[in-house]
């Protein structure tokens, strides 16, 4: 059995899957991490109502919302770019990888300036266990929108559809935790 | 004829969802109903991303349910969290 099979028999419901199956493996780690560091948020919040309702109270809602659409709008563009890797139009591909990376800088500067509000209110990884919380969340967040850039921009270069189908699918990982994350921080009461 | 490509239809989703998931939460004045909706609305967010962006509609079941699973699973456990601390 060659080297080729036992990594087909290895990947197999995987393989059926866009992408490499690793960055499979990876998305669904990842998806269990920011699950159970959520869950925890939910927990610490129904444990400390009154230091959540402050915390979340100093927060911008408006620009967190506003990066939902930025990141939305980016994951939109990285999937138009692997619609044109996969019919082989390397231009096209490059283009709309280019302005998902450019809306991803986007975000990050959005979520820098907001955090630059926060913390000129006082607000800190030791202020409360909302803020210790937010601020772990949130920056883990921003490291992995921080890293899919860095992958799109990789693959980008080559085009090449396998290629680009695993950095979107991560990219769109990064999407996906946050439209669950801006609810469960900023607005669940 | 110029046809919608189908992903402009998912993001004119999204941002319609996102939209109303911020006025719903400024201006619903109960609690636990808008707890509802802006959950509600972040599990159809997310089911349109693993759907049409992700490109699990076409991938097998299995997969589709193990994500759809992870969304509504994540957002039932916060509204649980946060009704289970309303009625406290």
């Amino acid at each position: 059995m060659s080297a080729q099979d036992c990594e087909m028999q290895e990947s197999g419901l995987l393989a059926e899957l866009p992408g490499d199956p690793m960055i499979w493996v990876l998305i669904f780690s990842e998806l269990a991490v920011f699950g159970l560091l959520l869950g925890a948020f939910a927990v610490a919040r129904a444990v400390n109502p009154v230091i959540f309702a402050s915390g979340q109270a100093v927060l911008d809602a408006g620009l967190a919302a506003l990066n939902t659409l930025v990141l939305v709008t980016s994951g939109w563009a990285a999937a138009r770019g692997a619609a044109a890797a996969r019919t082989r139009a390397a231009a096209a591909c490059r283009r709309w990888l280019v302005l998902a990376i450019a809306l991803g800088c986007v975000f990050v500067a959005i979520k820098l300036l907001e955090y630059a509000g926060e913390i000129a209110t006082g607000a800190g990884l030791e202020t409360s266990t909302f803020f210790t919380l937010y601020f772990l969340l949130t920056g883990f967040h921003l490291l992995h929108v921080v890293l899919g850039m860095v992958i799109l921009a990789v693959v980008q270069r080559g085009a090449e559809p396998g290629a680009v189908e695993t950095g979107t699918s991560f990219w769109h990982m990064v999407d996906l935790v946050w439209v669950l994350m801006f609810p469960i921080i900023y607005l669940v009461r | 004829m110029n046809a919608r490509h189908p992903l402009e239809t998912t993001l004119v989703l999204l941002i319609g969802l996102a939209i109303a998931t911020l006025i719903a939460a400024r201006s619903l004045p109960v609690a636990w109903l808008s707890n509802v909706v802006v959950l509600g609305f972040a599990a159809l967010k997310g089911r349109a991303i693993l759907l049409d962006f992700l490109g699990l509609r076409a991938a097998p079941a299995i997969w589709r349910g193990l994500v759809t699973a992870w969304v509504l699973g994540l957002a039932s456990f916060a509204w649980a969290a946060s009704a289970a601390r309303l009625l406290i």
